[in-house]
């Protein structure tokens, strides 16, 4: 930014955040200890030890709060307080209730022979291993652009697309990556995700201009994407599925499985309609119950099975109830059956992402947050190309190192916000800027929570198929090159900073009045 | 604008520089100030906003180009009123 001289002085004012609740010894930066120490944690357990836990991600987390605790000052129990208050928030519960609601509505369709029909589907087709991973691309970001949650397209993909293409001869790495980048477009590009409205809301800007102002970013990254997804899906090999379990697979792959196609369709119908997420899935749920239950496919107790032990008082009488099992092993009490063991994937991974969440709130009330975006607001910020590369970049930093994208949202945005507003941008160039990186960088890391999200549904699939071995099982770190429409979504924001392309300034166009939600 | 005109708006490289037409009234934020005069910047661009006080500053304002230099991007407005806030104070 050029000097005027004589002109006016520069007295940029900040608005008061309210400044840091939690002082740290060593600074504001030491707040950043305890998402730090589970980084590296999660770098060291996943990719270096090959260890796919999430109850060792906890343990990572627990400790990285703990030991952060005695860099605090004072009080401690704000330190504390700031933990409950980011396992509060809203969006890490709504990233939770996605979770779940989407294992038991995948689980459902799994147990209600979709994958089979896919595979028949394909095979019957002729698509090939070469070709799966790119249609897997198209499918999922359709998919994710009418239900609006990456996270549930996510966990329905992994369990049902994902064995399909594995079987048929995918590489599995690749048909990770391919699932991801679907749920990238369609969290990035759908009216009701909600990263979409988050940008908007924060930038004030109306969500029907954000999503038509987007497309050309998203489409750009997305063509380069499933062109891709078809090289490499050429160039990569599957792994070796035994024939003779290919083979009985196969045989057993059944064309009425398909039938679940309209279960997906009830979900992106009704979430389209404006409806709910939590409405949308639930329907879907019926919708799949519905169909098992009249075509045969599963039975009520493949569905929910009370396995009660034999000394139960009331167990013996209702025994010939087809939802009731009394069962002599005693470690075979419990409930089983596709709503439990849809939900059941998700429960750890549930109580990590409240602890991230929490320790994300140490660094934003500690400090650490405010003394990057400052630094780069005063250093970077020089002139609207640098503003939009520092846009780019911290959003992207923020979402790479907060497990939920939407709380990283929320947390930058205002910033984002600032440094658009001093070069007036307008609210629709803001928000694109904003939620692209958003949406890539929540499906890219080991520790992001779409990955997180696929990871925990792909560990439930060796219990599912005897043929699918443990071998099988993507581990995360291995992903994150080929999670093509993340990476090609931010090269194409960086080009477009140093390009103008798309910029838009207040004086071109103002953005409409946003409905806050 | 129609729903297709908005798909296909911003298809275009926009300049780091842009012109302002003398004699418009445009809405800019004031990102800082002299006290008797506020500075906008529209990417680069420079404008001198005659009345935008400590007020303005950070707030979205209605300004009359006054003059524009092409070369040097710079130009001169006068206050005419204060129409919004910023996105990020509420």
């Amino acid at each position: 930014m050029s000097d005027a001289g004589d002109e006016p002085t520069d007295q940029f004012t900040q608005p008061d955040s309210g400044g840091p609740t939690v002082e740290f010894y060593g600074g504001r930066g030491m707040s950043a200890f305890p998402i730090a120490f589970f980084i590296v944690w999660a770098i060291v357990q996943t990719a270096l030890w090959r260890i796919g836990d999430t109850g060792g991600l906890i343990v990572g987390i627990l400790v990285g709060l703990i030991v952060g605790m005695f860099f605090a000052r004072g009080d401690w129990k704000h330190y504390a307080n700031t933990i409950f208050e980011g396992m509060t928030q809203p969006v890490a519960v709504t990233a939770i209730v996605a979770w779940i609601w989407a294992g038991m509505f995948a689980q459902l369709l799994q147990d209600g022979g979709f994958v089979g029909g896919l595979v028949w589907l394909a095979d019957t087709a002729g698509v090939g291993a070469a070709l799966f991973p790119a249609i897997t691309f198209v499918l999922a970001a359709v998919f994710t652009t009418g239900i609006g949650t990456g996270y549930g397209a996510s966990i329905a993909f992994v369990g049902l697309f994902f064995p399909a293409g594995v079987l048929l001869g995918a590489n599995p790495v690749l048909l990770f990556g391919a699932i991801l980048s679907g749920a990238i477009f369609g969290d990035n590009l759908a009216p009701v995700s909600d990263t979409t409205i988050v940008s908007a809301v924060t930038q004030d800007a109306d969500i029907g201009g954000v999503v038509a102002s987007r497309f050309k970013y998203v489409i750009i990254a997305a063509v380069l994407a499933f062109l891709g997804y078809v090289v490499a899906g050429g160039a990569m090999d599957g792994i070796e599925v035994g024939a003779q379990a290919q083979e009985i697979f196969l045989e057993e792959s059944d064309a009425i499985g398909l039938v679940h196609v309209i279960s997906m369709a009830a979900v992106i119908g009704t979430a389209i309609a404006g409806r709910h997420i939590v409405e949308a899935i639930s329907w879907g749920i019926v919708v799949a119950v519905a169909f098992n239950l009249v075509f045969g496919l599963a039975g009520p107790g493949d569905i929910v099975m009370f396995n009660a032990p034999q000394d139960a008082p009331l167990a013996g009488p209702l025994e010939s109830l087809p939802i009731l099992t009394i069962v002599e092993d005693p470690d075979a009490v419990g409930v089983g059956g596709s709503l439990m063991n849809g939900v059941a994937g998700f429960l750890e991974l549930s109580i990590l992402v409240l602890l991230i969440i929490g320790a994300a709130q140490i660094m934003i009330r500690g400090g650490a947050f405010d003394v990057l975006l400052e630094w780069s607001i005063e250093n970077l910020a020089t002139n609207v190309r640098n503003a939009e590369l520092t846009m780019v970049g911290t959003a992207a930093l923020i979402n790479a190192i907060i497990t939920i994208n939407t709380a990283a949202e929320v947390a930058i945005g205002p910033y984002i916000s600032k440094i658009g507003e001093r070069f007036n941008l307008n609210g629709y160039r803001r928000a694109n800027i904003l939620d692209g990186q958003t949406a890539a960088m929540g499906y890219i890391f080991p520790w992001s929570g779409g990955v997180l999200a696929g990871y925990s549904a792909m560990q439930q699939l060796p219990g599912d198929y005897d043929w699918f071995e443990q071998s099988m099982v993507v581990t995360p770190i291995d992903v994150v090159p080929y999670v093509f429409q993340g990476w090609l979504l931010v090269a194409v924001f960086i080009v477009a900073a140093l390009t103008g392309f798309g910029r838009e300034y207040l004086i071109d166009r103002e953005s409409e009045e946003v409905a806050r939600v | 604008m129609s729903i297709f005109d908005k798909y296909l708006t911003g298809w275009t490289f926009r300049a780091n520089r842009p012109s302002l037409e003398v004699g418009s009234e445009i809405d800019v934020f004031i990102s800082e100030t002299n006290g008797s005069a506020g500075r906008a910047y529209i990417g680069d661009t420079e404008l001198l906003v005659e009345g935008a006080g400590p007020e303005t500053v950070e707030k979205q304002v209605r300004v009359r180009v006054t003059s524009f230099d092409e070369t040097t991007a710079t130009g001169e407005g006068d206050l005419v009123e204060v129409v919004g806030e910023s996105s990020y104070s509420g």
